[in-house]
């Protein structure tokens, strides 16, 4: 059986609505494909992306494996993280929200819990397991 | 749009709720109705939900309102929220080598995914939550890291529960050194060892919402 990977720049999902952007993670994933993303999702989107999962789960596809690294961030890149989450909260709270957001400074791992089978995270690294 | 969420905004703020409803999330089988049997047991006499070694026992939220609990002198009502395990994955093949049938095993696994959905919708609605992890366990999970990560943009108080004191392989320090930023309690809710700590961390970082 083969393995496939698809190496993803965070270019590819900045800006796109939340749905939108777990659709695509989840197309692809349920497809058989391991994301490998250059970006971080927000806490939220991974729970509504954990969520979305649990929708599509049948007989075929049990679920997902996800691992995701944060980069902490300094100086004016950590400004400007915050002054987008600032602004995407505003919107949120005015009812305007799903917002467009962009991927956080870091790396995900997200891929079909069929062939992934064990994730052991460590702070600044992860090991994936998979069986093909 | 605005000027509605404005004025929820403001009703919500002068309306004041009795009770704290608390919330006891984690991965499955980390012994999360364990503590709400414990918890609901000690204070009312009755307990909430079954207990299984299956994991997605618990799949529907099991609740038990007005729980007066009480440490050091302060009283808190508390609505107890015992959510399902949270997952990525629900294999209904699992529940197999527990000697369930096809069918059930097919059943569970869809209750389980459905529950799992309705604890995420649930976080809109808590106060507090009691996070609940296996002492005995590698703590760094994408689950608990995941809900630790919206309890804080949520800005919803979070007690972190080392449970399972009681088995040999417990490391709490573990779970401390993953995640140092939250107050930790280890209890056993098995043998009802530590309860008395939980019961201060609750009433001391209890928050009623507005």
């Amino acid at each position: 059986m083969k393995l496939k990977m698809d190496f993803i720049s965070s270019m590819k999902l900045n800006g796109k609505p939340q749905k939108k952007k777990i659709n695509y993670i989840l197309n692809r994933v349920k497809s058989g494909s391991i994301l490998i993303l250059d970006g971080v999702m927000k806490p939220e989107e991974e729970m509504e992306l954990i969520r979305e999962t649990m929708r599509r789960v049948d007989d075929g596809f049990p679920g997902i494996e996800v691992c995701s690294l944060k980069k902490e961030v300094k100086g004016l890149k950590f400004l400007f993280e915050k002054i987008s989450e600032g602004k995407e909260r505003f919107w949120n709270w005015a009812g305007r929200g799903p917002t467009k957001t962009d991927l956080k400074t870091g790396m995900t791992l997200i891929g079909p819990a069929k062939v992934i089978k064990k994730i052991k995270k460590n702070p600044d690294s992860f090991s994936v397991m998979a069986e093909v | 749009m605005v000027f509605g969420r404005f004025f929820n905004w403001i009703i919500n703020f002068f309306r004041t709720r009795q009770d704290v409803r608390l919330g006891i999330y984690g991965c499955t089988n980390v012994g999360k109705t364990t503590i709400a049997n414990k918890i609901a047991k000690d204070w009312t006499g009755e307990e909430i939900g079954k207990v299984s070694n299956v994991p997605h026992e618990t799949r529907a939220i099991q609740k038990k309102e007005k729980v007066v609990i009480e440490s050091n002198g302060k009283k808190v009502s508390i609505n107890i929220l015992d959510m399902p395990g949270l997952a990525t994955k629900v294999d209904y093949r699992k529940f197999l080598k527990y000697g369930v049938t096809r069918k059930k095993a097919k059943d569970r696994a869809r209750e389980a995914t459905q529950g799992i959905v309705e604890a995420i919708k649930w976080l809109n609605n808590v106060d507090t939550v009691l996070a609940v992890m296996d002492a005995t366990k590698d703590p760094l999970t994408q689950v608990n890291v995941t809900l630790l990560g919206n309890l804080e943009a949520r800005k919803i108080p979070v007690i972190l529960v080392a449970n399972k004191m009681d088995l040999k392989k417990a490391k709490p320090d573990e779970i401390r050194e993953a995640f140092p930023q939250y107050p930790i309690v280890d209890i056993s809710a098995l043998k009802g060892t530590n309860m008395d700590q939980l019961y201060e961390a609750i009433i001391k970082h209890a928050r009623k919402a507005k």
